[in-house]
């Protein structure tokens, strides 16, 4: 056990490797730092590699974008970092917490108190309205908040996405961008250290598409960390961070427009002699 | 052939529910086979009574030794054949009371016996004894009538199928003859040519007449077994008509079954369809291939469903038959309840699934496209109603909106839990009434031993018990009125012995004097004041109705002098019933003593409740699963809903808390209506059978069984839902989440 123990890379994790001029205070101290981590399904012959020996780290405050191919692992990067799966191998930190050793309910909890999650599809409780739903990942989030500041956070929260008419409309009422706008206040309401958002304009059209993705981008100013996945090259380029991946692995990463090298490893070192 | 490999596609696509499916539908048929019990069991019951050739008339009389036979019936043009019998009893040597036949057994014609082990009698003093009574080669010494000593000898084991059950031995005449004192006979059996009802009855009478003008009287109404019948099979049919009605319990639980299952699977493919539309596939196509799908569950539930009602009715009627009549029947099939439940199934998935494909197929198409599991919440006025309703923690609200959202499944499962309670509450309320009712039968009885001697008629001097304040010798013989069989009990007008509390009128005093149960009097249309026509073994009597006695059974009291007088056997009667715990030292001989406290009818009793639990158990079971699948399916179908909620930081709690909350009305629902349906079934289950048997039954409501009902509901559901949350929760979120889209 001892052998592949990944301690050291809790109590020390990997730093950003910083290129020169790049200069933004908040990224220095990493949010999510990702170390050897794996994520297979199936054994044996029918293994499949959905995400394989990724290092990474993204600095707190930062946009960071994850971009590749269709099948490269994108999604199931981002399911790791949001602690909505688990890796099989490997260590995940984020905001200091080892969130690949929580018990499914912990990890739940931890979800609740500390990352929104928006999905390509939504997934927006379709029997509860849009204040519903913002409302219920306060309850879920554990937080004490009386019944009033629930009802004015949730508020507050549509406003932020300028749906403060439509707080009572079911998700069956609304359009694809609401639907989407809904998401992203029930994914601040609680305002969480980051955010994940897999594909989050991939089902809107240009117009209700840039809304979404100013949102997500502005939420920065916060300090919030905003991890999110896309196709659209365009988007990406606004990033902070850009984890491009390929075939599992991160074939290439770069902040601020600098290319991050990829940490030696045994395995690279081998790849290197070959 | 590509039918069935478009149907295992279907399987490997949705394994554990079409499975749940297949197999909660094949229970539903094969509950339905219950309605075949009744002619299994008959139909190997009537095997046996050919096969062993049952006699269709059964005399007990007087001494025939007088008469012969023979040439006294040949004018009787129905009889076949008459079989002379001495029926009489011994002690064991474990001195328990053994009754002997003898019987003709070098050429046996009438009700044949069967050798299981040993051989028949051939010598005097042999045996041949029932199963369980005396062990092979066991020999003792009795008493012959005549006081010389008799040396029997068990040297066989077997029975016969009109004794079949009873502890009874077979000898020769000439061995029975001696001990009962008897030089003819004092059993007849008949077999007739015309074995009709009617024509039973007046070959009888013929028979009695004859043998009354040769100074034979009978002793007990004869026995007559119509049309090949079984003696038991009378018994067998009233179990029968109850297995029936259970029958149609789990019918209808099979049918909301059906329905709701055939919905589902096509409802749930709202979206492929509308995909297949898009891509060209025309309406009637689509509906067609819908409707297959459900044909396909359907005729799958048949060829797993028929034989497994094969069994349950064979499994049952076995029960029947072999604590009633002790008879292990062979496998019987009916051909038209096989029949009838295979159309059940595919007619009714037919019907459902044609309505579901049209719903299904007549969508809009831009609409079925959008939308994942079928229609989506908000679309309805009671889904938008509902959603303003705002109160209780917002996951209540998502379960109770999910109710109304589901309500086709919400109203299945709330049938479903109706029936398996409903079902659980019958079965219960029938065994409350039934033990009631047997200790009702008892409660005007006020002496502790009732002793007989043996012997066909009356045999105990009236007199008998004049010098015992505590004694009384009274009268119980078989009856008959308006067609009804009834008890006539003879007693003396101040009898100590039965309680004389009247219901209506007063008990009998003068001659020409009755009582009759009210239960019965009520039923048949007596009242007081009324002649009553009483049919014994003597003949037809006219008695004036006095009173009206609350006897829950069908009888008729009379002063035991005057009923004497009317059996021709002046100064007689055939009990005496003490108020001791043990029968009078004046009395010795073999007696059969039968004290109040064992009751004799407690296996009856218990036969019965085993059957019909063993049938309830079948349909809470069909309801169990039903209601079971309904519920995976429901939570299983909303896995991705309770991903995304887990996704924002909701627990396994979280989740089971939103099942649980869906559940409990529809569970509290289904327990309510299921206790009304419950009460309101037994209640006329009872009602059918006081008018079948014209008595008084009454009717216990079982409300002991209100909480073990709740309780099996309440925890069977928190049962299942928190399995099927354990195993939606446990998968990754994110891995749930990808096959939503
Ligand atoms: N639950 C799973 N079981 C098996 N294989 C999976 C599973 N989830 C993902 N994969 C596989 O892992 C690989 C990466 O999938 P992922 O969804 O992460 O790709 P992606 O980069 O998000 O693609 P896209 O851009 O199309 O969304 C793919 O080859 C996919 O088939
Ligand atoms: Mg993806």
């Amino acid at each position: 056990m001892a052998l592949i123990s990944h301690e050291s890379s809790v109590t020390s994790p990997l730093s950003a490797p910083q290129a020169p001029g790049f200069t933004k205070p908040h990224a220095v101290r990493p949010l999510v730092s990702a170390h050897d981590v794996s994520r297979q399904w199936g054994k044996g012959s029918n293994a499949q590699l959905g995400v394989d020996r990724v290092d990474l780290n993204i600095g707190s405050g930062e946009l960071a974008a994850i971009v590749g191919p269709s099948g490269s692992g994108k999604s199931t990067l981002g399911a790791l970092i949001a602690g909505i799966d688990r890796p099989t191998s490997g260590s995940l930190v984020v905001d200091g917490e080892r969130i690949d050793q929580l018990s499914t309910d912990q990890l739940a909890r931890w979800r609740g108190r500390n990352v929104g999650i928006v999905f390509q599809d939504f997934h927006l409780l379709p029997t509860l309205s849009a204040a519903e739903n913002v409302e219920l990942a306060i309850t879920l989030s554990g937080r004490s908040v009386g019944r009033s500041k629930r009802r004015a956070e949730t508020r507050e929260a549509l406003s932020s996405v300028g749906l403060a008419d439509k707080v009572r409309r079911l998700p069956n009422e609304l359009s694809g961008g609401e639907q989407q706008r809904v998401a992203i206040a029930r994914a601040v309401v609680n305002r969480p250290r980051l955010i994940v958002a897999d594909e989050p304009t991939g089902s809107l059209d240009q117009a209700a598409g840039s809304t979404v993705f100013e949102l997500l981008a502005g939420l920065r100013r916060d300090g919030t960390t905003v991890v999110f996945i896309t196709h659209d090259r365009a988007l990406a380029a606004e990033a902070d961070r850009r984890i491009e991946m390929l075939d599992g692995s991160v074939s290439r990463h770069s902040a601020g427009g600098v290319d991050v090298r990829i940490p030696l490893t045994a395995d690279t070192l081998v790849a290197g002699v070959q | 052939m590509q039918f069935v490999s478009h149907l295992w596609r279907e399987v490997r696509r949705a394994p554990a529910r079409i499975l749940t499916s297949v197999f909660a539908l094949s229970l539903a048929v094969g509950a339905i086979g219950v309605f075949a019990i009744p002619t299994v069991a008959a139909s190997s019951l009537r095997d046996s009574a050919e096969r062993d050739a049952i006699p269709q008339i059964v005399l007990r009389t007087t001494d025939t030794a007088d008469v012969d036979l023979d040439t006294a019936v040949s004018s009787i043009a129905n009889v076949e054949h008459i079989e002379p019998q001495v029926l009489t009893v011994v002690a064991t040597p474990e001195d328990r009371e053994l009754d002997i036949l003898g019987t003709n057994l070098t050429n046996q014609q009438i009700d044949i016996i069967g050798v299981d082990a040993g051989r028949l009698p051939t010598a005097f003093g042999e045996l041949i004894v029932a199963e369980d009574t005396l062990r092979l080669g066991t020999t003792w010494t009795v008493d012959a009538a005549d006081g010389a000593p008799i040396e029997l000898r068990v040297v066989g084991i077997g029975g016969t199928t009109f004794w079949n059950g009873e502890g009874v031995a077979f000898t020769d005449r000439a061995t029975a003859g001696a001990l009962e004192g008897v030089d003819g006979a004092n059993r007849l059996v008949v077999r007739t040519s015309d074995t009709g009802k009617e024509a039973l009855r007046s070959t009888a009478s013929e028979i009695r007449d004859v043998l009354s003008d040769g100074g034979v009287s009978t002793k007990t109404l004869p026995l007559t077994i119509p049309n090949g019948r079984h003696p038991i099979e009378a018994d067998i049919e009233q179990i029968s008509s109850l297995i029936g009605l259970l029958g149609i319990v789990a019918g209808l639980v099979g049918l909301v079954l059906l329905g709701s299952t055939a919905n589902t699977l096509i409802t749930e493919r709202t979206r492929e369809v509308a995909v297949m539309r898009a891509l060209g596939g025309t309406n009637r196509a689509m509906r067609r291939r819908l409707r297959r799908l459900a044909m396909g569950i359907a005729l799958a539930s048949v060829v797993v469903g028929v034989p497994l009602g094969v069994l349950i009715s064979n499994l049952i009627a076995r029960l029947v038959l072999e604590e009633f009549v002790g008879l292990t029947p062979g496998v019987a099939v009916s051909i038209p309840v096989m029949i009838g439940s295979a159309l059940f199934a595919l007619v009714g998935a037919r019907l459902v699934a044609a309505n579901a494909a049209r719903r299904v197929t007549n969508r809009p198409l831009a609409a079925a496209l959008r939308d994942r599991d079928g229609s989506p919440f908000g679309r309805r006025l009671s889904e938008r109603l509902v959603a303003r309703f705002a109160t209780g923690s917002i996951l209540d609200r998502t379960a109770v909106r999910n109710g109304v959202h589901r309500r086709a499944r919400s109203v299945a499962m709330l049938a479903q839990i109706t029936a398996a309670v409903a079902a659980l509450m019958i079965i219960a309320s029938l065994a409350t009434t039934v033990t009631d009712y047997n200790a009702a039968l008892d409660e005007p009885v006020r002496w502790a031993t009732s002793t007989y001697v043996p012997g066909p008629g009356l045999d105990i001097d009236a007199s008998l018990a004049d010098g015992d304040p505590r004694a009384e010798v009274g009268s119980t013989i078989e009856g008959e009125v308006e067609g009804w069989e009834i008890g006539v009990y003879g007693f003396v007008p101040d009898t100590q012995m039965i309680d004389r509390t009247m219901d209506a009128g007063r008990w009998f005093e003068a001659p020409g004097e009755v009582a009759v149960s009210s239960g019965f009097a009520e039923r048949v249309g007596l009242d007081i004041g009324d002649e009553v026509t009483v049919e014994i073994a003597s003949g037809s009597h006219q008695y004036t109705v006095v009173g009206l006695h609350p006897d829950r059974d069908r009888t008729v009291f009379i002063d035991v002098d005057e009923l004497a007088d009317d059996m021709n056997l002046p100064g007689m009667g055939n009990v005496v019933m003490s108020l001791d715990d043990e029968p009078p030292a004046f009395l010795s001989g073999p007696i059969d003593v039968e004290r109040l406290a064992e009751d004799d009818d407690d296996n009856g009793t218990a036969a019965i409740l085993l059957i019909f639990t063993a049938i309830g158990a079948v349909v809470v079971s069909v309801a169990g699963l039903a209601v079971a699948s309904g519920l995976a399916v429901s939570v299983y179908e909303r896995r991705h809903e309770f991903a995304a909620l887990q996704a924002i930081g909701g627990r396994r709690r979280h989740v089971f808390r939103v099942v649980v909350a869906e559940l409990i009305p529809i569970a509290a629902g289904g327990i309510a209506l299921g206790l009304v349906a419950g009460y309101l079934g037994a209640a006329a289950i009872m009602e059918s059978f006081e008018a079948a048997n014209a008595v008084e039954i009454g009717f216990t409501f079982a409300s002991g069984a209100i909480p073990a009902a709740g309780a099996v509901v309440v925890a069977g559901a928190l049962l299942i839902g928190g399995l099927m949350v354990r195993r939606v929760t446990s998968r990754p979120v994110a891995v749930v989440l990808r096959g939503a889209a």
